[in-house]
């Protein structure tokens, strides 16, 4: 332990916490402060923002784009071989937010600059982590909570599982991921990170005749 | 509700987009006077009919689009592709 993690009072522990109220009990994870709470509910909402989120921007159609394996409104996993374990979406024309395991956000952006780096492309790589917030809606009502705050077609013919989008959702610039989870309709949900309390308490009380509940964080998350 | 066709996005909502103004030819920078620079940012035509106008979508792909947009009935004729 450095004299940096020593206080007056004995040692602490260096912790990150979410833009987003998270409901007892509060556990450490990696780092982070999270929620521990369990809920059985149909339709939960879960406070994703632990999550390692690095930004990439490329020309669209090019290297960097086949490497990542996510063309601009699809998300695809373990899309390039050294990205295991990672989430890429493809949310914008040249755009790509690539979602990894808690604590994993260096590496990750290694990886990506090197893959920039090897396409001989100009672009950026940035880590957004403590920059963004990240929640996740699961659930068959998911969809109909959403349809409340956000005008895009949400049915399996125009936004099927894969698909990703960035839209106004409760009024707010959110990127919106379908990411179905277990066979159950899911939803990711980034915006920033100052946001993400306000769409959090947003989604709950549109979710509220849906019976929605908080879950807290389970490992790995994505 | 008003809907815009967004060559990237597909249509969406108006308040998604931010209204940039009437497009036109750019004058070129090396012989324009100030006169001509002001007419050009400042001054539109601002008719009744079909005009062509560039948007932004701000709650999208942040890209800016030019569309042909009839003033008097906000019918929207064509997208102009990407800008």
């Amino acid at each position: 332990m450095s004299d940096a993690d020593r206080s007056a009072d004995g040692p602490t522990v260096t912790i990150a916490r979410s833009p987003i109220a998270a409901p007892e009990p509060l556990v450490p994870h990696r780092g982070w402060e999270v929620s521990g709470r369990r809920s059985a509910a149909a339709l939960t909402i879960t406070d994703l923002t632990p999550l390692a989120k690095v930004a990439v921007r490329a020309p669209m159609d090019g290297a960097v784009q086949r490497a990542l394996g996510a063309p601009f409104g699809r998300a695809a996993r373990d899309g390039a071989p050294a990205l295991d374990g990672t989430l890429v979406v493809g949310s914008g024309p040249g755009e790509w937010l690539v979602l990894a395991p808690v604590g994993t956000a260096g590496e990750v952006r290694e990886q990506l600059a090197g893959i920039v780096t090897e396409a001989g492309e100009f672009g950026t790589v940035v880590d957004l982590t403590h920059g963004r917030a990240l929640l996740r809606l699961r659930g068959e009502a998911s969809a109909d909570l959403l349809a409340k705050v956000c005008a895009v077609d949400l049915s399996d013919a125009v936004t099927p599982d894969g698909a990703a989008f960035r839209s106004s959702v409760a009024n707010l610039v959110t990127d919106v991921v379908r990411d179905d989870a277990g066979g159950v309709r899911s939803y990711l949900l980034h915006c920033e990170r100052s946001s993400g309390q306000y769409l959090a308490a947003a989604l709950l009380d549109a979710g509220a005749e849906f019976g929605i509940d908080v879950d807290g964080f389970r490992d790995p998350g994505i | 509700m008003m809907l815009l066709p967004c060559p990237w996005c597909g249509p969406r909502n108006a308040s998604e987009f931010r209204y940039v103004g009437e497009t036109g030819p750019r004058p070129d920078p090396t012989t324009a006077t100030p006169e001509q620079w002001r007419r050009h940012l400042y001054f539109h035509a601002n008719p009744r009919g079909w005009v062509r106008e560039s948007w932004y979508h701000r709650a999208g792909c942040r890209r800016y689009f030019a569309a042909e947009r009839h003033t008097a009935t906000n019918e929207v004729r064509s997208s102009g592709g990407h800008s």
